[in-house]
This record gives structure tokens, sequence and C-alpha cells, in this order.
């Protein structure tokens, strides 16, 4: 048979428009491009404003990482003025970073690739009694009742009656690649529906040290604007670090006897996937959860792998990592803007230049960046990967455990089914995190320590920076040139560019489109396993590229050719 | 019964972000009771699907990617979405609202009264204002879903600020 190419267009069930063409050559995917259908002008925008605002409008470049965006902008400033961040601050701020991954790795679990696996109308046949008993074997979680599963399937049963599962446009049940069987759709989808509560006690969390969820409101150069005295009932006081306190410990509950069991039980019924879906091997993680004012120690370290090889890993203990700064580029070869030569950040252009869709040439609005020349992968697996060759104990226990328990091995990371399990790992390590670092605040506060921020005037003058931060869909960077207190250039690479991005000038694919080829295809009208390997990445390709499409295109098509 | 009014957009493309637009303005010229709460809320869809259920009414104001001139507005109801008789394509933010709406219903708490305000926008580019015929029409807008709420006995009063602001 010949092969044929299947559009995606856009892929559904991740923030922003992305378009994936897949060719299917004998039941499989031989070649794929990951196109991002919208343009990015946040760069244009920030240019001229003062830099220490940039974190407040950077927040809006995306609807579910907006922390994350604030703290890689004022890490920016931060690094280019060399302003140190007092320990209270250092606290707050990875407070904030831990509870509010823990939120969105939730909610892309559930909520956004759980119905790649789950299959809500066999969830029909399920035995809610039988539901029951599984659940409790796997956990005792105390939500898990036979009444709970059995109210959960009739409601199930009245949305199908009544034709409203419509909605779930990219829904594919009854696909001959759905293999759960109908107690553990049951399970799953209850959960689901469960999970909701739990993401809005993180979010809850988040609003009390940050001011509001979405969009916190804390943060100064050289800081945090939180007021915090422990007797004042005004201000941010020990009954509300107590309610903080309590929230996140339910939330690290549920991650642990809901959202785990859940991955594993999943992971266990579809084991081939680990054997799919590794494409890109380089991975790329930067430190995080920064425990001292200089930013010289940190919780969990960065570091980069070469072709799957933790033999020859290279550690990156800091934010002013050399190698980091001198050698990423981004190259524009395939996307549409002007220019030739791959750039450094602080050099780099935004200057679009639209052609249309054209595989050989210009295919999307994702600038491609390198390191060092080479693609690099990066979110958990990355982050769980370099953590564990750089032996933290932390990581290494949860890693071991959980592949004994699985019978996998190191080498299964590098597929589908192991970006799910390390975000899953990851999850738990920032749930217990956050409740750690609040631990340490207190303790602090309690000691005499009473700062917030070092206040920063900015001077005149000309400086560069750059922000580092490992956000839930990996390492991130705000990369900044001011000048007499006005933004001159302004370039973000962020999670979804690197593994979103196009071809580079040497015909490299990028993260999505490697990891897509041999992917199995059973039905070319409903390719689920290329839904499965691209929702594994956690897709967010609001601020991989930013805006969306002025056409008013079709929400969703998807078009075998 | 707790009404709430969010304001769903992207502020960095212009009339993109006009349901975030028509918030801001509310807050500025109207003083609400309680039972209302005023939230914009980005391009969030899922991660505040709490706000949804924590009330009894919801308005959602949003842009419309739909053909038909600027400023034109469209409303539509909680069966429209459910049963996905809306006509028209939104914004890349309509999975989010509507798969939101449907778990929250087949959580048993959704809202029975959900109303979608949709207005077309006339320009998408980057910028962080409003192209002027939108930036017209969110006072209109607002006046009319005052007079709305007032028509259903919530007493909505011209804000100070603004009382403050003329009197200078």
């Amino acid at each position: 048979m010949a092969p044929r190419i299947i559009t995606l267009d856009p892929v559904t069930r991740i923030e922003g428009h992305l378009r994936l063409d897949v060719e299917v050559n004998e039941g499989q995917v031989s070649r794929a491009w990951s196109s991002a259908q919208m343009w990015r002008g946040i760069e244009l925008l920030l240019k001229g404003r003062p830099p220490e605002d940039a974190w407040a409008l950077t927040q809006r470049l995306c609807g579910v990482c907006t922390t994350v965006h604030a703290i890689a902008s004022i890490r920016s400033v931060e690094h280019a003025l060399q302003v140190e961040v007092p320990l209270n601050a250092q606290f707050i701020r990875n407070i904030l970073i831990a509870q509010h991954a823990v939120q969105d790795h939730l909610v892309h679990f559930y909520h956004l690739t759980a119905l790649d696996w789950v299959d809500l109308v066999a969830a029909l046949r399920a035995d809610p009694a039988k539901t029951a008993q599984i659940a409790q074997s796997l956990s005792d979680w105390p939500g898990n009742s036979a009444t709970e599963f059995r109210a959960v399937r009739e409601r199930l049963q009245g949305f199908v009656n009544t034709g409203k599962l419509g909605i779930f446009s990219s829904g594919y049940w009854g696909h001959p690649a759905m293999k759960l069987p109908p107690e553990i759709n049951l399970l799953a989808v209850a959960h689901y529906l469960k999970a909701f509560d739990f993401q809005r006690k993180a979010s809850q969390a988040i609003a009390l040290l940050g001011g509001k969820d979405p969009h916190i409101q804390n943060l100064v150069v050289g800081g945090v604007a939180t007021a915090i005295n422990l007797e004042n009932l005004a201000t941010l006081n020990m009954e509300r670090l107590t309610w903080l306190r309590g929230l996140m410990t339910e939330v690290l509950a549920f991650v642990e006897k809901v959202y785990l069991p859940d991955l594993l039980a999943i992971a266990g019924a579809y084991m081939e996937w680990f054997g799919i879906g590794a494409g890109v091997t380089n991975y790329l993680a930067v430190p995080e959860f920064p425990e001292d004012t200089k930013g010289t120690q940190f919780a969990l370290g960065g570091g980069i792998i070469t072709q799957a090889d933790l033999q020859r890993f290279r550690p990156i203990i800091s934010h002013q990592d050399d190698y980091l700064l001198q050698n990423t580029r981004e190259s524009v070869a395939h996307a549409w803007y002007e220019g030739k030569e791959p750039r450094h950040p602080w050099q780099g252009e935004t200057k679009p230049k639209y052609t249309d869709f054209q595989p050989d040439k210009r295919y999307t609005w994702c600038k491609a960046p390198r390191l060092d020349g080479v693609p690099m992968q990066v979110g958990p697996v990355a982050q769980i990967l370099v953590s564990y060759a750089a032996g933290n104990p932390r990581v290494r226990r949860s890693v071991d455990a959980v592949n004994a328990q699985l019978g996998i091995t190191l080498r299964d990371y590098h597929s589908t089914m192991g970006r799910l399990l390390a975000r899953g790992l990851r999850t738990r390590i920032m749930a217990e995190l956050a409740l750690e670092y609040l631990d340490r605040l207190i303790a602090n506060l309690a000691a005499g320590d009473q700062t917030y921020a070092n206040h920063t005037e900015i001077p005149a003058g000309e400086f560069k920076g750059v922000g580092f931060h490992e956000a839930p869909r990996g390492s991130l960077s705000h990369w900044i040139v001011f000048k007499n207190r006005k933004i001159e250039n302004y370039q973000t690479v962020v999670p979804s560019t690197w593994n979103a991005s196009p071809r580079d000038e040497q015909g490299q694919a990028g993260p999505y489109e490697a990891s897509l080829v041999g992917t199995p295809i059973a039905e070319a009208e409903k390719p689920l396993e290329v839904l499965r390997t691209i929702h594994s990445f956690d897709p967010c390709i609001a601020c991989a590229v930013h805006a969306l499409d002025p056409t008013g295109r079709e929400i969703t098509r998807v078009q075998a050719q | 019964m707790k009404t709430l009014i969010l304001g769903v957009g992207n502020e960095l493309l212009s009339d993109e972000g006009f349901g975030v637009h028509f918030i801001r303005h509310l807050r500025t010229h109207y003083s609400f009771p309680d039972t209302i709460e005023l939230l914009e809320a980005g391009t969030l869809g899922l991660m505040i699907a709490h706000k949804l259920e924590e009330a009894g009414r919801i308005y959602i104001v949003d842009a419309l990617a739909a053909p038909g001139a600027p400023g034109e507005c469209h409303r539509f109801t909680k069966e429209d979405f459910l049963l996905n008789r809306v006509p028209v394509k939104l914004s890349p933010h309509q999975v989010g609202v509507q798969e939101m709406l449907l778990v929250s219903e087949l959580r048993g708490r959704c809202p029975n009264e959900v109303h979608l305000v949709g207005v077309i926008p006339a320009s998408l580019s980057p910028g962080t204002e409003l192209s002027p015929v939108l930036q017209a029409c969110v006072s209109e807008l607002a006046r009319q879903l005052v007079d709305e709420l007032r028509a259903g006995g919530v007493r909505v009063a011209p804000s100070r600020k603004m009382d403050a602001l003329e009197a200078q």
C-alpha cells in the first residue's frame, strides 16, 4: 500500500494550536511534521517596556503555566543585575513552583491525556462492586466505594443516552488500541471526575501564597512582596499557613493514593508503550529549587544526557552554566521567520515570513532550539533521568521502587509511557517538596529572618540576563537585554519550543516529530496512537509560539489522504 | 444564588482579550453585591473548573471567531454547549470551556444557567489594546448585562470610584 499522509489539525486537548502531519506506511508512522499554527508576538510586545514589569506580562503567554513565566522572567532580571534573593523569598517561590507543578500534572494526567487510554463508554460495562474491590487492593483511598462507582456509572449512562458525549471530539471510544478492562475504565473515569477537587485545592494553595491564581501577584525583582507576620491577622499569618499546609497535605495524599496507583494500573495494561515513542533521546534539565540566596544549591540538579547514555551524563549545577549559556541557538531554517543562521537568544530576532505549509521548506511558527547543534527533549523524563544519573537519593528511591513494581528498567523511560510515568513520579516529589519548603519557611521566620526582598532599582546602562526554570513541561528560559531601563530584546525558549521544534538547518527532526516514527496506526481515520505519543509530552503550544489562527478554521480536522 | 461573570481570552492579542477587558470595565464602572463574582481568567480552561461549580449561574464572555461584522454579539446557553449545537467555531479555548462544563455536568455540579456571550473581533494581532470597534462594544455590552442582572433583582450601583473620578 502506498504511504498516506494523515493531518491532525489541530491536535485536541492541548493548550494552543498544533498541527501534525504523519506519513503512514505499512501501518506505521514513517515521517512526521510538527507545525505550530500560531505566531508568537510576545517578544515584540515587550520591547521598550520596563524590565521589572516583564514578569507580569509574560504570565499571559499561556493559560496553563502562568506562574512559570513569572518565575523565569523575574530570574532573568535578577541574573542581569546579579541580585541575590533572600531565603524567605526562595522558599515562598519554591512552594509556588512545586504546588503549581502538582496542579498542572494532575490536570494533564486526568483531563488532557487519560481519555487516550481510558474508554469512557466501555466503563459502562463495569461491575461497580468489582471496581471497588480492585480499587481497594490498589490503595486505601477512602473514596473508592461501590456506591461511588455505581453513581458515576449511572451519570455516565445518562450522558451517553442523551448524546452529550459528542463534545469529546477526540474521544475514540471502542478503538482497537483501547485495552483496559471495564473496571479499570470505570475506576479511572471516577477519579477523572474526582481530580477536579484536588487540582482546585492546589490552586487554592497557590492563591493563598501568591495572592491570586491564575496569575500570581507577589513577585518583585529581588524577592517577593508577600507580607508574612505569624501573629498579625491582616497578613499571611500562622493560621493561614496552617490552612496552606492542610491543602497541600490533602493534595499529596491524592497523588500517592489515587494518581500514582491509577497511572501504574494503566501502565501495567499498556506495557508495549514502554517500547514506543522514544524519538530524540538527548535530554536537558536545569537545576530547580534554589535553597540559598545566591542560587548555588538546588534540591534537584540539572544536566545533559546524550543519546540515552547515562554514563556520559554531564551535570548542570547552576543557572549560570557557561556551556548552556554559550551553546543555545535557535534555528529558523524550517520556520516562518526571516533569517538563515541559527542565532543565540540574546541576538534572537522575531521577523515573521509566512509561506504556507511546505514540509520540505518552512512549515511552522515554532523555532528550533538546539544545544550545541543537537535537538534536546525536555520535560519530567529529562529531569528524572538526570537526577537519577546524578545520584539524587529521593529520585533514585522513587524510580527504583516503581521499576521493581512494573518490571521495567531505566531504558524503558525513553518512550511514550516513560514520559507519563516520569511525570507521575515528579508529581509526588513536587507535592513533598512543597510541604518541606513550607516547614523551612516557618523555621526561618521563627529564627528571626524577616527579609523578603532585596529592594532593587533598575540602573541606567546596558544589561543582559537569562532566567532558567525547570517547569512542568521542562526547561524554560527567558533571555533579556535591557538598556537604560527599557527592554531591548526579549526571547523565551520554552519547553514546548524544544519539544515541538521542526527540523533544523541540518535536517534533524524535533522531539515530537522523531517520537512518532515507528508508532503503529490501527486506523488511519482514528489516529489515537499519534495522540497518545504527542499528549505524553504535555504539549502547550500557546507559549511555544503564541497567538491564535485568525482564520477561524475548524476546531478539529483529521484528514487522511 | 451566586453569579460568576467570567472573562476569558488572551489580552496580548488585542480583541482576543475582549473578555478580560470586559471584566475590568465592569470592575471600574459598577459596584456589585457579594453575590456577583467577577473573574478574568485569561486563557485557562480546565484549571478554573471549580470556579464554575461554586456558582449558581454563569456568564462566560469571550471573543468569537465567526463570520460576521466585528462587534456583533451572539449568545448561547448551556444546552447549546452540551449538545454541541454552538453553530460557530469559538476561539482555541472553546474545547477547554466546553469540556469543563461537561465534566462539571458529569460530576453533577454544573450550574443550570450558563450563558455564553461572544463578540466577533476586529483584530487579533499582537497588542494589549482593544480595537476601536470592540472598545465601543465593551460599555454597551456591560450596560446590557447590568440591565439583565437588575431585571433579575440584583442591585448593581455605579461605581463610587467613577463618581470620584468625575468629581475631580
